[in-house]
């Protein structure tokens, strides 16, 4: 980590450097100290702070409060009653790697193969993605990006949305080791995929094995195989693995699996049915990235309202859980929607503080960047934006972004451009009849 | 199979003169079920006396506060303050406290039909009329009740240059499909420009002409000269004595269709995204003296607004669906702002059912994206979508005299925290949030007894029914396999969309 964050920092600085050459500086240099003033803040692990402020330097918050001291030459910013918020956090997508979903060439979504341990979903993300000025301009100012493909999906990474590289963009990987859970496992005790799931693990247990003997007798390690390496962090447990199922049944099947095979750290990415395994959830504490509060219930019987309260229901448990979209299809493009999910899991009863939390601190805390995002508090990246009201509200807007303490000008969103030259042009074209 | 009968004589009696705090009458026991055939209609009360909501009428009227809606026979009577209650039977609801709204119309739905959204065989299949596949058991219908949805266009697929005949129908759950057609809705048709007809996102054994946009156009303006043709050779044909020694035209269902859009007699709701084909499509219009009724989805729509208003076509759009294929790549969440501000008449449609159950959001996003305001982003779902399929003159607003079919919210209609309370259709109570819970306890203990029974059996039981699978299969191809219990015809959906999962 501390090499990677060295290395970040450089190419960071180099950036700025850059920047600060190329530009005759419209924003913000890195080093300038910047106090916004004059909105609410919400800083999410705590209460709401009225004619708040916040204070950036290098990136960071500095301070967030409303009797703090502003440095003499802190540059203030008015934000006018804005309110202003830490940015979402996608929990799980695939956004990064995809573009145009019916165009192949623009699609890195599902790597063929069923062992895929050694794939790394950041290399593959194209930082200048028109996806991503339009998920910004939703306030979601950072996600989980996570490969797809198989049943060994490989590794994902946090990044910003907003970078001059994917490099520059991560902010940890790897994130979790990814398995999709074979469903024919739960029924067939001959499951050709599980066992060629467990084969795999074995082999990387006896590889990790030989090649720790193998150091400590300074003897021969053993021949290199990039999908056995790969594993090695995750069943160390420094590395968490991510369980994808989407059936009650499955996920109960993929829990006994994993302890079984003595997995210690396991995240469940899961749909609405996890309601179903509230109490072993909390219980086991295992975290869940929820996906897709909009979507049908699994079962035509259930109640029409099953994904909505689905929420609700794990955080009556006490289960541990972020808010997703379905992470892929047409959720990439509406990756902006994330906030909207928590607000109608707030109607079908998540109580407003903690629907918040289900799209910042919490995933944040999942993911294992709590130390960098998820909150407005000193110490932690100056990712932010202000709104005109709650942002789980949908006719709330969004007026300015912040990323790691730079203002994001929310006129890069392609968007936003076609808006503003199709209403002049409109304008003009009725002032001529 | 056990199952549970309920039972709709006796419960009229227990509506009278109802008037406590709470939504739900007590009295009222009326439970519908998940299975439509099973659904007792609900009781359809003389009078219904809201007092003191706030009114979203979708007219001049604004937004009333503080204000009562009565509802006769399955008609709105009067809306005003202090009403009277008539004499008779009268349900009273206290409305403090809620808002209420028209029912939403979506404008683009497949969310009950049978068998298939495309007949996608030929370029024209204008023959093919959704109303001879009406799925009045889909559980959406249901879904979307619960949603506040009363009123939806089923639209054909949109694999051909001019696809199948929609049908309009109301959400009366429990009915059968020919009870649910909207009575005296005008007759509709679908089209469809760009990647779709031309095939341009899948495999296709033997192409089909045309496989480019200028070839779109091209096989439109032909079929309407050929319908141009049946017609004049119809209408040139003699009656009685004269005629007898000529051959008449041969019937052609087709061309009879087509030809009735000619004449102003078959609305044309077209799909498409881009700006350029949209224009070419109302300049051929034009040519034929005709004026297209809608665009639909029309994600371009703001780039040519002033030339839409100019012609009269309305626009029916996604708020934000966006950037899933190339045509779709300049879609914005302003389209709706900018083309209702250049006077095209403009409404929100889901064309997904998932999506249709909170269409308010949506309109609530035309309020985030270009600041269109509260009312008029009502009017997107309600009002402006009436009147674009030809039927504001029986739904979509809160007016005296119109169809009694409307949503009571628990607080503000475009806030994300507000939830769907009741929904009634002509003056018929479809949704209720309390009969809803009684529903879902009848089936959690019919469950129950059923696994309990099971299990006496076979000494095992199905946790939650999950051996009941819809697996993905080759003939299904991208059906959501975790889903379970569905119907095929549940899950279909428009293939050629391409942006369907549910």
């Amino acid at each position: 980590m501390t090499n990677r964050d060295s290395k970040m920092n450089r190419v960071r600085i180099q950036a700025a450097l850059f920047a600060a050459f190329m530009l005759a500086a419209t924003g913000p240099l890195a080093a300038e100290v910047v106090a916004l003033v004059g909105g609410t803040v919400h800083p999410v692990t705590g209460p709401a702070i009225e004619d708040g402020v916040v204070v950036m330097e290098n990136g960071r918050i500095l301070q967030v409060g409303s009797d703090v001291e502003i440095p003499e030459d802190a540059r203030e910013v008015d934000v006018d009653g804005l309110h202003l918020y830490p940015g979402f956090i996608h929990p799980a997508t695939s956004l990064g790697l995809t573009e145009i979903s019916s165009v192949a060439g623009t699609v890195d979504l599902a790597e063929i193969g069923n062992i895929n341990a050694a794939v790394r979903a950041e290399v593959a993300v194209n930082h200048d993605s028109e996806l991503f000025p339009a998920t910004i301009a939703g306030g979601v100012l950072s996600a989980h990006m996570v490969p797809g493909g198989g049943l060994i999906r490989g590794t994902s990474a946090v990044m910003n949305l907003d970078g001059w590289s994917w490099e520059e963009m991560v902010i940890s990987t790897p994130v979790a080791m990814h398995l999709d859970f074979p469903r024919d496992s739960v029924d067939n005790e001959d499951s050709d995929e599980l066992a060629a799931i467990e084969k795999v693990l074995d082999q990387a247990r006896h590889w990790h094995k030989a090649r720790r003997a193998a150091d400590e007798n300074d003897s021969r390690p053993p021949v290199r195989n990039d999908q056995l390496e790969a594993l090695g962090p995750m069943l160390d447990g420094e590395v968490p693995l991510m369980i994808h199922a989407n059936r009650s049944d499955v996920m109960e099947a993929a829990l006994d699996w994993a302890e079984e095979q003595e997995l210690e750290r396991i995240i469940l990415v899961a749909n609405a049915d996890a309601q179903y395994l509230a109490e072993r959830l909390a219980a086991e504490d295992i975290p869940v990235i929820l996906r897709n509060v909009y979507a049908m219930p699994t079962r035509r019987w259930e109640p029409h309202d099953m994904a909505f309260r689905a929420p609700a229901r794990l955080h009556e448990a006490g289960v541990r859980f972020a808010i997703a979209d379905s992470g892929g299809g047409l959720d990439v493009a509406n990756s902006r929607n994330l906030p909207f999910h928590a607000g109608s899991a707030m109607a079908h009863g998540l109580p407003a503080e903690a629907a918040l939390k289900s799209v910042t601190r919490w995933p944040a805390e999942i993911l294992g960047v709590d130390g960098e995002l998820g909150a407005l508090e000193p110490g932690l990246r100056a990712s932010l934006f202000a709104a005109t009201g709650d942002p789980l509200e949908p006719m709330s807007r969004i007026e300015r972004v912040w990323i790691d303490g730079q203002e994001y000008d929310l006129s890069r969103k392609r968007g936003r451009e076609l808006y503003h030259r199709y209403r002049e042009r409109n304008r003009s074209v009725r002032q001529g009849d | 199979m056990m199952r549970f009968v309920k039972t709709a004589t006796g419960t009229l009696a227990g509506l009278a003169l109802v008037s406590g705090l709470a939504l739900a009458d007590s009295n009222d026991q009326w439970t519908p079920d998940i299975e439509a055939w099973n659904s007792p209609p609900p009781p359809a009360p003389a009078a219904v006396l809201v007092r003191d909501a706030t009114v979203w009428t979708g007219t001049e009227d604004g937004i009333r506060e503080s204000t009562d809606l009565l509802v006769r026979n399955g008609r709105i009577d009067r809306i005003g303050s202090g009403l009277s209650a008539p004499g008779g039977e009268v349900l009273e609801i206290d409305g403090s406290g809620l808002h209420i709204t028209p029912g939403i119309i979506d404008g683009h739905s497949h969310a009950a039909m049978l068998g298939g959204v495309n007949e996608m065989t030929r370029i024209s299949t204008a023959d093919v009329r959704v109303r001879d596949v009406i799925d009045s058991e889909s559980v959406h219908i249901y879904r979307q009740l619960a949603g506040g949805v009363t009123t939806v266009n089923l639209l054909h697929g949109s694999a051909n240059a001019i696809g199948g005949q929609n049908a309009i129908i109301k959400f009366r759950w429990g009915e059968p499909p020919e009870a649910l057609l909207f009575e005296g809705a005008p007759e509709g048709i679908k089209f469809a420009l760009g990647e779709n007809p031309k095939q341009s996102n899948w495999d296709v054994d033997e192409p089909r002409y045309p496989q480019t946009r200028h070839g779109v156009e091209q096989i439109i303006r032909e079929k309407f000269q050929q319908a141009e043709e049946y017609r004049r050779a119809l209408d040139e044909m003699p009656s009685g004595r004269a005629g007898r020694d000529r051959v008449a035209p041969r019937p052609d269902h087709e061309l009879a269709a087509i030809a009735e859009i000619l004449r102003g007699e078959r609305d044309v709701h077209a799909h498409a995204y881009r700006a350029d084909e949209m224009l070419a499509l109302m300049r051929l219009a034009e040519q034929f003296d005709f004026t297209i009724k809608t665009f639909q989805h029309v994600l371009e729509g703001y780039k040519i607004a002033p030339q839409m208003a100019e012609h009269g076509a309305g626009g029916s759009t996604f708020i934000d669906w966006w950037g899933f294929k190339y045509e779709a790549i300049d879609g914005i969440g302003y389209n709706p702002a900018l083309m209702h501000e250049a006077g095209v008449l403009t409404a929100l449609h889901s064309d997904n059912p998932e999506l249709a159950r909170r269409m308010n959001l949506e309109a609530a996003k035309a309020v985030r994206y270009g600041g269109v305001d509260e009312h008029d982003a009502l009017k997107m779902i309600t009002a402006w979508a009436a009147d674009q399929l030809g039927i504001g003159d029986r739904v979509g607003r809160l007016k005296e005299g119109l169809d009694a079919d409307f949503v009571i919210w628990n607080g503000h209609p475009l806030s994300v925290q507000s939830k769907v309370e009741q929904t009634w259709v002509d003056g018929r109570r479809y949704f209720d949030r309390a009969a809803d819970e009684r529903m879902n306890e009848n089936l959690e203990a019919e469950r129950a007894d059923l696994i309990a029974r099971a299990l006496d059996d076979n000494g095992d039981g199905a946790e939650n029914g999950n051996d009941n699978n819809n697996e993905d299969t080759d003939e299904s191809p991208g059906l959501a396999t975790h889903l379970l219990g569905y119907s095929r015809s549940e899950l279909d959906h428009d293939h050629f969309c391409i942006l369907h999962e549910h």
